[in-house]
């Protein structure tokens, strides 16, 4: 018998709990406390306008983060604020800069969001904010789509300037003489979901701002900064590292959040001997489609657009055999026009949509209230990402529900062995590095472009004299008669740069399934041979493309949209040598260092592998050039008389078990894509002597991730130690030391040995296989 | 244990790495930049420091001895200053009659930039500056050139002084392009961009009365098909800012010299087409040589600036001009002069003229005949009082478009309209038997 009948979240938790299928697979059962508001009363020096504003809204004091971030702003200072989905947080920077366009009416203030439609829903906030208020206040985007005329009166009387950090590197900055009125007057940046600049990308736009801010120095203008970051495991430093400046942490929230149960299921092991676990869709329906038969508002994550579209699929199947609700389930994901996304966010709020099933699109800080209840299919990748998707679930007085179903990905298994890294340890870190040489260089010329230097004068923490007299080589830059650094060339610097891509000489990725051939992105030239090889199924946006042709010398990949259960996952022929220690120290078992190298690869073959299961449907030749990276990269070389005895073949499989485990756990530390670190082994490294595990940052220059691993070395080799000795197979599996068929039968135990050798244990104890 | 490895600081790297690092990972870079860049994008290699002079007033007198200028000092520093005068007899009296907002009164100040790129971003330079100034008898030119990026300030202020407050400005161009790109140099140095009066930019002029001639705008085709004027040896200008780059790098002035004089050139091209305007267009004696063509764009000019008497002047000569002298490009162009101006001719209210006008159209023949004939039913209907002669016309009208339309050159509008105008014309038809009828 079904039961259509409304029910609490409690009751709905009874029923599922119930389920012996769902009883069965629970690894993780957890109860987060209510919390009540922290609240303040509004300051004196609130305009009396913007407090009967608030007022007018229901709005009677200030939660104390608010009340903190305004504060230490009025103080003079920057500000890092800190708190979860649905805080109140735009309030930070709305408003102090609506407080100062009351006090002066010419003050300036710069918004940047990652992503256009988050641009738009700010804005929207603001005017509300600002109409209820009764402030006359001049708010506008500043994006490719902003026609020209209005461009001018943005120019020229905008003052607040809504736009995205690519818009402002090859748009604004490089026109500022167009914006000296912003320049010279301008008060606020807002850097909002500032988690999002991390890696490359992020390494970028900490160089726009060093830009950015070396021209309000010439103008004149000393703005604040406000950065906003989800929570992650160093909002600080992240905000420091992408401003150059040192901001007032604010990160207690004093919002009020009721009780939330917090559940982790791990499909049962169907297959031991191979580590195979059952689907994790079955149990993600179970979950969503009992809370939606109660009528409980429920968001559904999946990792990618196939994966949405199938979840979606099944719930509607499943909704339609007990007559549930199914025209209120929804999904929301990268290909849905914008028109559509409003309509689901607004049926959302209204509360007409009863379920939405989402990629991470609805992670950022896009409005659609609170809903009862978050079903992850999934692993989002991080537990900064899982906690902005359980954070999606939270009413502020009831109970809600956040259930996550692990997948048999390595990652998800991790979490899954170990559920304490979610409610324990502290999120990932947000790595950038704004010196990448690559990168720094880019935006040095940018950079000289728009202002010449001053002999001596900084970017970034050093002086620059240095890396432009390096650029004087080419001819772009010289140095004039009165020692400063000038511009010296034809060429648009700007231009030259992509903000979401590390280096030049980009691979242009064109779709031609369309009435007219269109461009979908690009990927790095380092990248190319192993994302967009010809039979590559190439993923943007979640969403599928076949590589149908790779023309190497034009820079370009033809792509046509596919729809399919597979992507695929090139083989690369690496060769790696390092070229230059910058630390090095020693360790139980060896020494950890990190250093400079270089990485030649070769891609030779690439293999099919369903989506979910990771089964091997079919491979294919690669025919590309051998490329070179120069990057940075975090080895530990083993001490030879650790492991004198050891046959050369068990040291390689131990080699490459170890390297795969580390490479599982550098990732979950890191907050970043497996993808990002390659993994070389040398069983003989012909410089050390000795074996080697090498990861390298897979940008050229890096983007800091060696670093922070060499930093970490201690935590780094336990996890993968753990990770071996936890999983559930019984003699290595892609969830813990890689494929059988690279590893043989023996790769559990060796890589269990060599990484219990390398975290200090005596290797005889560790070493015994989980039986 | 061996290391082959070179070492680095021994804790981890923080901001203070030392040079010599840096050095090295440069050196590296450089190794393998050299690889991923294909010759073509490297520019041709360069000393650091091939300049002989580091001292601006030594650079500045090098670059003037060089172009035959001198170096004036002024409140920023030295300029290279470069002057020339180039006989020019002609009149300006004209440009007062003509349909451009220019003010004889005050002072007219030519001028025209040469710039490190194209666009107005930071990055992009003015290294020469020329001002022209017609006398009454000559022409001339003033060039202000930078001799180092350093210098630019000093370039600035010098052109403070050349360009007074009353000052109308005479450019090609010059309102897109080189005055924003100016304007865009004092923004950058935090220095209020000279005021002016006025600007009269020649280039959408040039489109107006003479495209329809000439392959292209650009001032030198326009000079060549408008005063004859060929250039001889010109610089191409996509080839300037490389000149001006070399010059920075090897202090050779020579490479500048034919930068020079394509600036020269161009200012006084200005003059040329100034003088050609009033000489030939504003005077209707002289205009009576005038390309027929050129005065037919001039009547357009006069008749969307409101002066319709002039515009009416001007469509009268140049259809005289095809009528009679030299014959119009296509019966199309020709055509459609008329029908402008016999339209304004029955918007100035002289409708006799207007209607004989349409009555040559129509008896023309051709496509504008169906609106001449439209025309003449308006006309019968509305101000003749005269419904059959109205009927008449429109039927004409509906002949020629039943025609054009049986071989396959549909014309919506014209059809829509005669099928109203004559709905309308029988209805009225019909009320006026009637009431005949009560009448009788």
């Amino acid at each position: 018998m079904r039961l259509y009948a409304s029910a609490t979240v409690a009751e709905v938790l009874d029923r599922l709990l119930a389920d012996p299928a769902v009883a069965a697979a629970v690894v993780a059962d957890r109860t987060l406390p209510a919390r009540p508001a922290d609240m303040r009363p509004f300051p004196d020096w609130l305009d009396a306008r913007l407090r009967s504003g608030l007022e007018g809204r229901g709005v009677t004091g200030l939660y104390s983060h608010q009340a903190e971030a305004i504060e230490a702003l009025r103080g003079g200072r920057d500000v890092c604020v800190v708190t979860p989905t649905a805080s109140g947080k735009s309030l930070c920077y709305d408003l102090p800069v609506l407080q100062a366009v009351a006090e002066d009416a010419s003050t300036r203030a710069l918004y940047l969001f990652p992503t256009k439609a988050l641009g738009q829903d700010q804005l929207a906030g603001f005017h509300e904010l600002a109409d209820a208020a009764g402030i006359e206040v001049a708010a506008a985007i500043y994006d490719g789509d902003t026609p020209a005329p209005i461009r001018q009166t943005v120019r020229a009387a905008g003052q607040v300037v809504v736009t995205n950090p690519d818009m402002l590197h090859a748009a604004i900055l490089p026109h500022h003489t167009k914006w000296f009125q912003l320049f010279e007057q301008l008060r606020y940046i807002v850097v909002d979901e500032a988690h999002t600049y991390r890696g490359v990308f992020g390494s970028h736009v900490a160089n726009v701002l060093r830009r950015l801010l070396r021209l309000c120095a010439h103008y004149g203008s000393a703005p604040r900064i406000i950065t906003c970051s989800a929570t992650i495991g160093n909002p600080g430093q992240l905000a420091e590292t992408l401003t150059g400046r040192t901001p007032v942490l604010v990160d207690r929230n004093g919002a009020p959040a009721g009780e939330k149960r917090v559940l982790i299921l791990n499909p049962p092991v169907v297959d031991a001997r191979l580590g195979v676990r059952g689907s994790a869709y079955g149990l993600v329906e179970r979950a969503a489609v009992t809370f939606l038969r109660a009528d409980r508002q429920t968001i559904v994550f999946g990792r990618s657009r196939t994966s949405v579209e199938l979840l979606l699929t099944r719930l509607r199947e499943a909704l339609r055999e007990g007559h549930g609700p199914v025209g209120r389930v929804r999904g929301y994901r990268g290909g849905y026009l914008p028109s559509e996304r409003r309509a689901i966010e607004r049926g959302l709020r209204s509360g007409d949509v009863l379920g939405v099933v989402s990629t991470n699109a609805l992670e950022l800080g896009i409005d659609i209230g609170r809903l009862d209840a978050a079903v992850l299919a999934g692993y989002p990748g991080s537990i900064a990402a899982t906690w902005q998707q359980i954070g999606r679930a939270g009413r502020r007085r009831e109970l809600s529900a956040a259930v996550l179903v692990a997948t048999s990905g390595p990652i998800d298994q991790y979490v899954a062995a170990h559920p304490e890294v979610l409610f324990e340890a502290s999120p990932e870190e947000a790595r950038l590095d704004p010196d990448n040489l690559h990168i720094l260089l880019a935006h040095l010329r940018a950079a000289a472009f728009e202002l010449p230097f001053e002999p001596g004068e900084r970017f970034g923490a050093a002086a620059a004299d240095d890396l432009l007299a390096f650029l004087a080589e080419d001819g772009h830059v010289r140095q004039a008669a009165d020692g400063r650094w000038y511009w010296a060339s034809e060429n648009f610097p700007a231009s030259e740069i992509s903000l979401r891509v590390a280096s030049p000489g980009n691979v242009l990725i064109i779709d031609t399934g369309g009435d007219r051939p269109r461009v979908v992105g690009e990927v790095d030239l380092f990248s190319a041979p192993t994302l967009v090889h010809e039979g590559a199924i190439y993923l943007h946006e979640s969403r599928q493309y076949h590589v149908d042709r790779l023309d190497w010398d034009e820079r370009k990949a033809y792509v046509r949209p596919v729809d399919v259960d597979h992507f695929t996952q090139a083989e690369l022929a690496v060769t790696l040598k390092p070229l230059e220690a910058f630390a090095s120290d020693g360790v139980p078992g060896g020494e950890r260092v990190h250093g400079e190298v270089m990485v030649s690869s070769l891609a030779t073959i690439y293999k099919k592998l369903r989506l979910e299961s990771l089964e091997n449907l079919g491979w294919g030749r690669i025919h590309l050039p051998e490329l070179e990276l120069h990057t940075t990269a975090y080895w530990v070389a083993v001490d030879p008389a650790a492991v004198a005895g050891w046959r050369r073949d068990e040291l390689d499989v131990a080699l490459v078990g170890a390297g795969r485990a580390l490479q599982t756990v550098a990732s979950i530390l890191l907050m970043s894509d497996p993808r990002d670190l390659g993994l070389v082994s040398q069983v003989r490294s012909p410089h050390a002597e000795r074996p080697v595990i090498y990861l390298y940052d897979g940008v050229p220059g890096g983007v800091g991730l060696a670093a922070r691993l060499f930093e970490r070395h201690a935590e780094l080799v336990a996890g993968a130690r753990d990770l071996v000795a936890d999983c559930a197979c019984d003699a290595g599996c892609p969830a813990c030391t890689g494929p059988r068929l690279e590893t043989g039968g023996e790769a559990k135990r060796l890589a269990g040995q060599l990484l219990s050798l390398l975290s200090g244990a005596r290797a005889e104890i560790a070493g015994a296989p989980a039986a | 244990m061996t290391h082959e490895l070179a070492r680095g600081s021994s804790s981890v790297p923080g901001m203070d790495r030392d040079s010599t690092l840096l050095a090295r990972r440069l050196e590296r870079l450089r190794a393998l930049d050299r690889r991923l860049i294909t010759a073509a994008e490297l520019p041709s290699p360069a000393p650091r420091r091939a300049v002989a002079s580091t001292d601006p007033r030594a650079r500045a007198m090098h670059l003037a001895a060089g172009l035959g200028g001198i170096v004036e000092e002024g409140a920023g520093g030295p300029v290279v200053v470069v002057e020339r005068a180039t006989p020019l007899p002609m009149t300006l009296d004209g440009l007062a009659r003509l349909p451009y907002p220019v003010d004889m009164e005050r002072p007219l100040v030519y001028l025209d930039t040469e710039t490190t790129g194209l666009g107005s971003a930071a990055g992009t330079l003015a290294f020469l500056v020329g001002i022209g100034r017609w006398d009454g008898a000559s022409f001339r030119v003033r060039q202000l050139v930078l001799p180092d990026h350093a210098d630019e300030p000093a370039l600035l202020a010098a052109l403070e002084a050349e360009i007074p407050a009353d000052a109308w400005l005479v450019t090609y161009n010059g309102r897109a392009f080189d005055w924003p790109l100016l304007v865009a140099r004092y923004r950058l140095h935090r220095r209020p961009p000279p005021v002016t009066a006025g600007h009269l930019d020649l280039l959408p002029i040039a489109r107006q009365l003479w495209r329809h001639r000439l392959p292209d705008a650009r001032l030198a085709s326009v000079e060549a098909g408008v005063a004859g004027v060929r250039r001889h040896g010109d610089l191409p200008g996509a080839l300037i800012p490389e000149r001006y780059f070399a010059w920075l790098r090897t202090g050779r002035a020579a490479l500048l010299a034919d930068v020079l004089a394509h600036n020269r050139e161009d200012i006084v091209s200005l003059g040329r087409l100034l003088g050609e305007m009033s000489e030939r267009l504003a005077d209707p004696e002289r205009r009576r040589s005038a390309h027929p063509g050129d005065v037919a764009s001039l009547a357009r000019v006069f008749r969307r600036d409101g002066r319709q008497d002039e515009a009416l002047t001007c469509y009268a000569e140049a259809l005289a001009a095809w009528d009679e002298r030299e014959p119009a490009p296509t019966r199309l162009d020709r055509d459609t002069l008329a029908a402008e101006a016999a339209r304004l001719l029955s918007r100035s209210g002289r409708h006799a003229e207007a209607e004989a006008a349409w009555r040559a159209l129509a008896d023309r023949g051709g496509s504008t005949a169906i609106w001449a004939w439209i025309a003449l039913a308006k006309h019968r209907e509305h101000r003749a009082r005269d419904p059959a002669g109205a009927m008449e016309a429109a039927l004409r009208a509906l002949r020629i478009v039943e025609r054009r339309r049986a071989v396959g050159i549909p014309l919506h509008a014209a059809e829509r309209d005669l099928a109203r105008r004559l709905a309308r014309l029988h209805r009225r038809a019909r009320s006026d038997a009637g009431r005949v009828r009560r009448l009788t």
